[in-house]
């Protein structure tokens, strides 16, 4: 070998040349193909063990359902640690949604999961998505409570917030929510979840931060028993888990490889979060899991630029050059999939004119008057509300090439679109993308006002595969003893192109209630 | 006569920064000036990857945090991604320039990265 430099650079490119590494530079295999970001763990010698834990439940990652299994499993008599990579609990946005059971009929609980089902492109677990509709109620109810134990600032919206659950059940059929709400931004569901994390601390479960873990440690039989982490020093600790290890890491936006083999559409798309390297799947894949076959499920939004609740409003839209492209009755949460290129990389434009709180005001949603704006927007000064300022990016204009400017669209372009819109509406024919008359408004009264949204990649929801207890199958389809998955790395229970909006806080709900079930679950054993 | 080559060089670079704005001197200079020699943070024997730790040894991040806590349009210390535990060298790079790592994704955050 040459310096030892050069021995380094050899680790990570899995090269032929490289013999005696060969057994440590083994890579997992899907269909065949064999993929550098599944890389066999390194063998660690106990000597090299700075110290050794013992727990009943081990949980990997301080989120949005890694916090919540931990808690519910220390309530359920367990003694419990966290491990997190990150200096501190990470978890986004703003919104946990479950269903009130008390207040639903069963037959419209059944008309929602078959709904989702046909969101999800039918390639969900329908067994899970029944647990999560089952029990979320009451999972939902007890995160609220949790959290503001120790002062998070969250309420309940109940069901007047879902918009996207109109015409689901039956007329006189109910069906109602416990609807999570952390906020107003800035304030977010991550700091609700280090609220939640203060009460898990209070009753007992022990966080270790900055601790990432890097392998599990199985025995004879196959059996998860434990985690292997690394503090900043750079020395590895045993965390052993007597009764189960629930791996609740998250997604792998950060992990490029992982994406181009999973989800090669999101080349172009900005990233929102740091750090999502998808270390659980290897974990995982090494223990026996299986990950979910490619097709993997995205999730991109913008609720930052202009108000959440105008985002499935169909107002005439502009990619980022200026050309209408889409049918605009197209949701937000799919948009993505008409932008992907590297030029557009996500960015569209809304842009409706002063006549838009008549003309809109049956529409999907509910609309923000123009003094309700000025919060998204950062050209008008002064303190704003219930907003990230860093993000907001609405503008209003007295002429269109004004607008354009703004929007960063060619003037030229965007007029031109602009007039063409016009043309059809008073046609009332959308001869160029075929949008309902009802829904073709022109813009012709200024001032003028456009969303720039650019929709970057807040989740990815496809994982490893669970059974109903959230336990980790093997290929053939067995539990794999000791190991648990919740959160986005579980798979089963989307799985269609995009995350559907139909529930607004889905996601976040899923989490809550999986973390609250599994915990109780692995406590239980 | 290498060693000599290498402090006039560095001497010399000391002295061109001083000379032009000061934004444009790498933080190799400014540890340098302050005595921190390669091994400080390198090792001894062979030449080892700098990792976080090794910056905290020197500087107190809930220090630093409430020297920038006026900093407008917001504090980089003390964000709500990483609290004052955000990884030095996503902004600060010693050998080349550093960035400002915030303003991909906020557009508005025009810090200035030393």
């Amino acid at each position: 070998m040459g310096s030892g430099g050069l021995a380094f650079a050899t680790l990570g490119m899995g090269s032929a040349s490289a013999a005696p590494l060969q057994a440590e530079g083994a890579y997992g295999e899907i269909g065949g193909a064999t993929l550098s970001f599944l890389p066999k763990p390194k063998s660690i010698a106990d000597k090299d063990i700075a110290t050794t834990q013992t727990f009943d439940v081990v949980v990997v990652g301080a989120g949005a359902s890694g916090v919540p299994a931990a808690l519910s499993a220390r309530e359920n008599g367990a003694t419990v640690a966290c491990l997190q990579k990150q200096p501190i609990p990470v978890s986004q946005g703003n919104t946990g949604s479950g269903i009130d059971l008390k207040t639903s009929d069963k037959s419209a609980i059944e008309a929602l999961v078959s709904r989702l089902m046909a969101d999800n492109a039918h390639r969900s677990h329908p067994g899970l998505l029944r647990q999560w509709a089952y029990n979320s109620g009451e999972a939902v109810t007890w995160v609220i409570d949790r959290m503001k134990q120790s002062g998070g600032q969250v309420v309940d919206q109940g069901t007047k917030v879902q918009h996207g659950i109109r015409g689901i059940a039956d007329q006189g059929d109910r069906l109602n929510f416990v609807t999570s709400f952390c906020g107003p931004k800035p304030y977010t569901t991550g700091d609700g979840i280090r609220a939640l994390a203060k009460t898990a601390e209070k009753a007992g479960v022990k966080f270790f931060f900055n601790t990432p873990a890097q392998q599990l440690i199985q025995d004879e039989s196959g059996k998860v028993v434990g985690v292997i982490a690394q503090t900043r020093d750079g020395k590895y600790h045993k965390f052993m888990a007597k009764k189960g290890v629930i791996l609740s890491s998250g997604d792998y936006q950060n992990n490029k490889a992982m994406c181009d083999f999973f989800i090669p559409d999101l080349k172009n798309f900005e990233r929102k979060q740091m750090d999502r390297t998808g270390d659980g799947f290897a974990m995982a894949y090494w223990a026996g899991g299986v990950i979910e076959p490619v097709g993997h499920t995205k999730m991109l939004h913008d609720f930052d630029a202009g108000p959440a609740s105008m985002c499935d409003m169909p107002f005439l839209a502009v990619n980022r050059k200026g050309e209408r492209f889409v049918n605009e009755t197209v949701e937000m949460s799919l948009m993505n999939n008409y932008l992907k290129d590297e030029y557009n990389a996500g960015h569209y434009s809304q842009v409706f004119d002063s006549d838009y709180m008549t003309q809109a005001k049956d529409w999907p949603g509910h609309l923000y008057s123009p003094e309700e704006l000025k919060d998204y927007m950062p050209e008008v000064p002064g303190e704003k509300k219930g907003v990230y300022p860093s993000l907001t990016n609405t503008y209003s204009a007295n002429t269109l090439e004004e607008l354009a400017v703004k929007l960063e669209c060619d003037p030229k372009t965007f007029v031109a679109s602009v007039n063409r819109y016009n043309e059809l509406c008073k046609k009332g024919k959308d001869e160029d993308f075929g949008k309902p008359a009802s829904k073709m408004v022109p813009v012709l009264k200024p001032p003028f006002y456009g969303i720039h949204r650019r929709m970057r990649i807040s989740t990815l929801c496809s994982g490893i595969l669970v059974n109903e207890n959230h336990q980790v199958l093997d290929a053939d389809g067995k539990e794999i003893p000791g190991l648990f998955i919740v959160g986005n790395l579980g798979a089963g229970f989307y799985g269609g192109v995009d995350y559907p909006l139909t529930v607004f806080g889905l996601s976040l709900g899923r989490c809550y209630t999986f973390g609250y079930l599994a915990g109780k679950y692995v406590a239980k054993l | 006569m290498k060693n000599l080559t290498i402090i006039f060089a560095l001497v010399l670079g000391i002295f061109a920064a001083n000379a032009i704005a000061k934004d444009n001197v790498l933080l190799d200079q400014t540890h340098a000036a302050k005595g921190i020699k390669c091994n400080s943070c390198h090792g001894t024997e062979a030449r080892q990857a700098v990792t976080m730790l090794k910056c905290v040894q020197c500087h107190n991040t809930e220090k630093l945090a409430l020297k920038t806590e006026n900093v407008k349009p917001t504090n980089p210390h003390k964000n709500r991604h990483f609290a004052t535990e955000t990884d030095c060298a996503k902004c600060h790079h010693i050998h080349q320039k550093s960035e400002n790592y915030c303003v991909g994704c906020h557009p508005r955050f025009d810090l200035v990265t030393p």
